[in-house]
């Protein structure tokens, strides 16, 4: 009973925090606005102007992408190719992820392993690698395929070059996308479905075609769509191979609109159908996806039946083989190989390695140093704000305690819809005005940088606090802790793992941007992707495969710290990989 | 109201023309006080299109004459440098001290904009040609380079090379060349022009069906060359051949009776460059012997200091027949020759 | 003037009503259970007390003043009060001390302090030894302890308890309510808490309020609610009952159109119209005869099944016109189904229900 007396004295020390959730959520609102919105009108508004001195309202720049036959073209080819990326992607991911998810295949977690890891590569860094492995006359599988048959100077057995070259090089950097999702429905797919359909008489095959296939479709589909999307919105790779190869895509065909005398408006009208064709492959994905048969796959009834492969082992083995030295081990070594030679014809001995290129990046270019520091400051801003940023809004969202908090969540998912090439154009056009001069400054590409990453990191927390009990933030409020005490004291700390996987996921995205990127640095705001850019432009190849693997090995570096820092909750990432 | 003023600042050519009729200014010396100044400043940043190899050697022997003075090279191609400074410029943001573009177009421009501040190092007063600098005294001609035609002696036997441009269109070089973009490239652009006049566009048509492999710099074909990924470059630039040339490559050029294309490389100081002293100083030293011997030596360009000395075994520029182009007619034909070039090339 | 007072609260969400004007008084010290079936609003009236949700109408007051109103709402954090979840919500990646601690350090005490005052309550709550567990290495008994010390540490003015024992096993759940009632004994806070088990609320109650659809059917202690039922909701939730239904006859009598007359000494009968008579199941006395003094308060009616289960028989007895009455009998009470009974309804035991 003595403990009672001092409940009064108690009272007074109760903290009265100031509910800041009104604030939070007007901020966050004006900065998703800013993020979002502000560049979509400008783009809007710009596709309706001339350009010039005096520019005024017109419909000729839509005019113009109507009937320039040059434009329709690119848009023709970047759909032909993007439709070839998505059904070759899934050709080579289904039959991997199945081997992996269901077979007794060995080694299977080392091939989870790499192919999650070749989503670090940037996918200019591979078209480059192509370049050099698969170019026509100087690419690596030429020269052995020409000495080793005594063929002519000018037979080849590949031509990166060329459209189906496109398609094989993007299609190795978008495969991941439905391998993983493929893989990780195959896992989730109940044996006892299976089960079902053999207890009834169906054989192995007629079970594999009736049940579990039909049941990753849609995973399958999903892939599929991401890997178009993907393939349609990327700027870098089709730079490097498509415009050598004599034909424009429509990504860089809107690049190409900045170059003297530049044509914003065009370049902006020509962004619009290339943000609506997202947005519907992203509304077909969202409806397959979103389809009632798929959460079948929730269901927990024990492991996965396993296939044994018997005599088929070995041509399982050589599949996955092929396709992983193809799409991950031969473009490393070529990089390497390349960092360490004079030039890449050079046949590697002790007589042609080198560290000339080395010591041009590290100590004669001068914009090297910059570059990285740039990038790697940038990774990190990117990625703490956006993290931060994600946090709060899937708070909001997902534990609906403020009226409205909704539409945070879909300004925050917005931005996926919105191809990196026509974020740099409504950027540019946003910030390089003299209202607003963030242009040249390395604010802009921040600003781009969240902008584009925002989705992902926002997902990835949305989904983390489905997982955390509301009663848990509720406990804390109720103790005496404001709602952002409570964020931070209890909800945070049990996101941990996922806001270090969401953090390292937007670094690596933002270090290996380009399509945004391209058009909005300028001297003092290098970036890394964008002198490996500039310097496959004046054909160093040296260069930028030494570029190449030091951003690669950043890249790993920082995840690899990131997972095994005590504060950031450590050894319990391992697991994740 | 907020809205027009925007756009009408917007992009590129918003700024209305200043009037610049004024004379050049006198001549400047490199003095001590000059150099005191610079030192302070400590930093000048220079836009360039020169190659990127060439340019980082220029600023290393500039930093071995003041060690105290950062040079930031910013190589890129000659429109993304004229890109770049219009969209800077545009915008309020004056990043940039001294720029250099192999596109004479961009000078009448950026004079024509009033971006340039006028100044002339004695040097340029004393032994530059009239026609080879602004009247005005906005910029000079640093460099001027050939853009070339050049082929793998090992790849190519010399009976089956090319010696003319219509040489070229012959199908048993189909697949086997490589080419800069005039969207990209000062020097492809300047070329595409001289060569539009002198051999008609169905010159450029019939090229276009042999196969061209598509490049974006003038820097880029010789390496293109290098690598053995082509053996025969339609344009390029020649100091990149000579370069080539002088690490052991085996590359020949052709200098094609029909002419070969001049491409002049001017520079100039920017009005509004953050480092005014070190601009004067670094501006003054482009012109200066060494520099110039350097870029004729390492960088393989052609030089208008008398006193600067080609190396043995360059052809002299005097025994080639060079074209010419005006850059006040070409710019009105920009878009017409990008246009055309996309039709017949793809890009 | 009591602590805590409810006054016309209201809570809307969206079209539905949850909370649809409801009143309450409670003294300070005093423990409440809010009881009643799913859906009848009591947890939302505890997360209106708590501050979690702000009211659509009416007022909270604690001491006098108002927490939550129309217009306002104090936040959870400014309501000194604790809770104690269905989950426990307890924060797995802190230890028991440090779970306990928190709403100490919040309130910025000195480390000694809170150091001492913990000790105090896990000793309390017999979880000393298990101070530097993680949560994850508890049994659901020694989790649900930790999450009592953790709301009691920090002498709340109001304690809320939220289904607190449905996720025990039927055991534990029994020796936690005791367990309830020897803190509330010791510490005396003014508690709410929210059950939907009746038995819970009878063991640990002071007052229990019967919640059914947005409203409080009746308040009272463990024994009014139980033994004077004002309803027919309260009577059939609070143990079982059967409800005969009739019309008014004289005085406290209610007649049934089969004849039957039941005379009610407790409760009120509707002044027109329908009105109800409630009988616990034990309350019915059965025989093979007619009961003598039997003018009223007797019917006879069919066995339909009869069930052995060790301290005594369940009936279920079918009456002329088909209405079905359990009742429960004495062992060696035994007829078999399908055979006549008699059943008699002492007045005393008789509660009739206006609604």
């Amino acid at each position: 009973m003595a403990v009672i007396t001092d409940t009064t004295l108690n009272d007074d020390r109760r903290r009265k925090g100031v509910d800041l959730s009104w604030p939070t959520f007007g901020f966050l609102a004006a900065l998703l606005g800013v993020l979002v919105i502000l560049p979509l009108f400008w783009l809007i508004w710009y596709s309706f102007r001339t350009s010039g001195r005096r520019p005024e309202f017109t419909l000729q720049n839509y005019v113009s992408l109507v009937t320039d036959p040059a434009m329709l073209r690119s848009y023709a080819l970047a759909i032909g190719m993007a439709l070839a990326v998505g059904i070759l992607s899934c050709l080579i991911a289904t039959p991997m992820a199945w081997l992996v998810a269901r077979t007794d295949l060995p080694g299977k977690r080392w091939i989870r392993m790499l192919v999650t890891a070749s989503f670090v590569t940037p996918p200019f860094l591979g078209a480059i690698a192509y370049e050099i492995i698969a170019a026509p006359n100087s690419g690596l599988v030429n020269i052995i395929y020409r000495s080793a048959l005594g063929l002519s100077a000018d037979s080849y057995l590949v031509n990166i070059y060329s459209f189906p070259g496109l398609v094989f090089a993007i299609a190795c950097f978008t495969f991941p996308f439905v391998f993983t999702l493929v893989a990780n429905a195959l896992d989730r797919v109940p044996s006892d479905l299976e089960d079902a359909s053999s207890i009834l008489g169906g054989g192995a095959m007629t079970t594999l075609r009736k049940v579990t296939i039909p049941m990753v479709l849609p995973a399958m589909l999903a892939g599929t769509l991401i890997a178009i999307l993907q393939a349609l919105t990327m700027f870098g790779s089709p730079a490097i191979i498509a415009l050598p190869a004599g034909f424009h895509v429509i990504t860089t065909k809107i690049w190409s609109l900045f170059q003297f005398p530049p044509k914003p408006g065009l370049a902006a009208a020509a962004a619009i159908p290339l943000l609506l064709i997202t947005i519907v492959l992203l509304r077909a994905q969202k409806a397959i996806l979103g389809r009632r048969g798929y959460t079948v796959l929730g269901g927990k009834s024990g492991t996965p039946r396993i296939t044994e492969l018997g005599r088929w082992k070995w041509a399982a083995i050589a599949f996955v083989g092929v396709i992983l030295s193809l799409t991950i081990i031969l473009p490393y070594l070529a990089l390497v190989k390349t960092a360490f030679t004079g030039t890449i014809g050079d046949a590697i001995s002790f007589d042609t390695l080198t560290l000339r290129h080395w010591k041009f990046v590290l100590f004669e270019f001068s914009a090297t140093q910059l570059a990285l520091r740039n990038t790697f400051v940038l990774g990190v801003m990117t990625a703490t704000i956006v993290t931060a940023v994600a946090l709060v809004v899937s708070y909001l969202v997902t534990r609906k305690s403020l009226p409205g908090a909704r539409y945070l969540g879909v300004l925050a998912t917005a931005p996926v819809a919105i191809p990196g090439i026509v974020l740099g154009v409504a950027l540019f056009l946003s910030y390089a005005n003299p209202m607003f001069q963030l242009y040249g400054t390395i604010w802009i590409l921040l600003i781009a940088f969240m902008t584009i990453e925002l989705p992902a990191g926002y997902q990835q927390m949305s989904s983390a606090f489905q997982g955390v009990h509301p009663e848990l933030e509720e406990a804390g409020r109720i103790l005496g802790a404001s709602r952002l005490k409570t964020l931070w004291d209890i909800t945070a700390p049990l996101l941990r793992t996922s806001v270090v996987a969401a953090w390292c996921f937007v670094f690596v995205g933002t270090i290996r941007e380009l399509s945004a990127t391209i058009l909005l640095t300028t001297a003092n705001t290098k970036l890394v992707s964008v002198i490996i850019y500039d310097l496959n432009e004046s054909g160093d190849l040296g260069a930028i495969c030494v570029l190449g693997i030091i951003l690669l090995a950043i890249s790993f570096a920082v995840v690899f710290v990131a997972n095994r820092l005590p504060v950031l909750g450590g050894s319990q990432m391992n697991a994740r990989g | 109201m907020w809205f027009k003023t925007i756009t009408a600042a917007a992009l590129g050519m918003a700024f209305g023309a200043l009037p610049a009729l004024a004379e050049a200014p006198a001549p400047y010396q490199v003095t001590p006080e000059l150099e005191a100044a610079a030192r302070q400043e400590g930093k000048v940043v220079f836009y360039t299109a020169t190659d990127v190899a060439v340019a980082e050697k220029l600023a290393g022997l500039f930093r071995e004459k003041y060690p105290e003075i950062q040079v930031q090279v910013e190589r890129a191609g000659s429109e993304r440098v004229f890109q770049r400074i219009g969209q800077e410029y545009t915008s309020g943001i004056y990043n940039a001290d001294v720029i250099e573009t192999s596109d004479a177009v961009h000078f009448q421009y950026f004079k024509r904009e009033g971006w340039l501040e006028p100044m002339v190092p004695q040097v340029v007063a004393d032994s530059w040609p009239a026609e080879e600098k602004d009247p005005d005294g906005n910029f000079a001609a640093y460099r001027a380079h050939l853009s070339v035609m050049a082929y793998r002696t090992d790849l190519l036997p010399e009976a089956d090379a090319p010696k003319t441009w219509t040489d070229l269109l012959d199908p048993k070089y189909k697949g086997k060349m490589v080419k800069a973009h005039p969207g990209y490239s000062g020097t492809v652009m300047t070329a595409t022009f001289v060569l539009s006049q002198t051999l008609g566009w169905d010159w450029f048509e019939k090229l276009g069906q042999q196969n061209v492999m598509q490049v974006q710099s003038s820097t880029e074909p010789p390496k293109k060359l290098a690598q053995g990924e082509r053996a025969l470059e339609v344009d390029g630039n020649e100091y990149n051949v000579f370069r080539l040339q002088d690490e052991g490559v085996p590359i020949k050029i052709v200098y094609p009776a029909e002419g070969t294309p001049l491409a002049v490389g001017n520079a100039a100081v920017l009005a509004e460059a953050p480092n005014k002293n070190a601009a004067k100083l670094f501006y003054a030293f482009l012109f200066s012997r060494e520099a110039q011997q350097l870029n004729s030596d390492f960088g393989g360009l052609r030089s208008f200091h008398p006193e600067v000395k080609e190396k043995a075994g360059r052809t002299p520029l005097k025994d080639i027949k060079v074209l010419e182009s005006d850059p006040e007619k070409l710019e009105p034909m920009i878009d017409e020759i990008k246009a055309n070039y996309e039709k017949y090339f793809g890009t | 003037m009591a602590f805590l007072e409810l006054a016309g609260l209201r809570k809307n969400y969206g079209a539905f009503q949850a909370v649809k004007g409801i009143d309450l008084a409670v003294e300070k010290g005093q423990l409440v259970c809010l009881l009643g079936p799913s859906g009848c609003g009591k947890t939302t009236t505890l997360r209106l007390i708590a501050g979690f949700v702000p009211a659509n109408g009416g007022e909270i007051r604690v001491g006098g003043k108002v927490v939550s109103s129309e217009h306002s709402t104090v936040p959870p954090e400014g309501r000194n009060m604790s809770m104690i979840f269905q989950s426990y919500a307890l924060w797995p990646h802190m230890t028991v001390f440090q779970n306990v601690a928190y709403g100490l350090k919040l309130r910025k005490l000195p480390a000694d302090e809170v150091r001492r005052r913990v000790d105090e309550i896990l000793a309390s709550t017999r979880l000393s030894a298990l101070a530097e567990r993680y949560p994850g290495e508890l049994s659901g008994g020694q989790q649900q302890r930790v999450s009592l010390a953790r709301a009691l540490v920090i002498k709340p003015e109001i304690l809320l308890l939220d289904e607190p024992l449905s996720n025990l096993d039927a055991n534990l759940r029994e020796e936690m309510r005791f367990e309830i009632r020897r803190l509330h004994d010791e510490f005396r806070y003014t508690t709410v808490y929210v059950t939907h088990d009746q038995s819970e609320a009878m063991t640990t109650a002071d007052l229990i309020v019967v919640m059914n659809d947005g409203l409080i059917e009746q308040a009272g202690s463990p024994e009014d609610i139980y033994a004077r039922p004002e309803t027919e909701f309260v009577a059939r939730f609070i143990g079982g009952t059967n409800i005969l239904k009739g019309r008014r006859g004289d005085g406290q009598t209610v007649l049934r159109d089969d004849g039957l007359a039941l005379v009610c000494r407790s409760g009120t009968v509707a002044p027109d119209g329908q009105t109800a008579v409630s009988v616990r199941h034990h309350d019915i006395v059965l025989s093979k005869d007619r009961p003598g003094d039997s003018g009223s308060n007797a019917a006879a009616g069919t066995v339909v099944r009869q069930i052995y289960l060790g301290s005594h028989r369940d009936y279920l007895v079918s009456l002329k016109d088909g209405e079905t009455v359990r009742a429960l009998a004495p062992v060696d009470f035994a007829v078999p189904a399908g055979q006549e009974v008699w059943m008699r309804f002492p007045p005393e035991r008789c509660r009739a229900l206006s609604r």
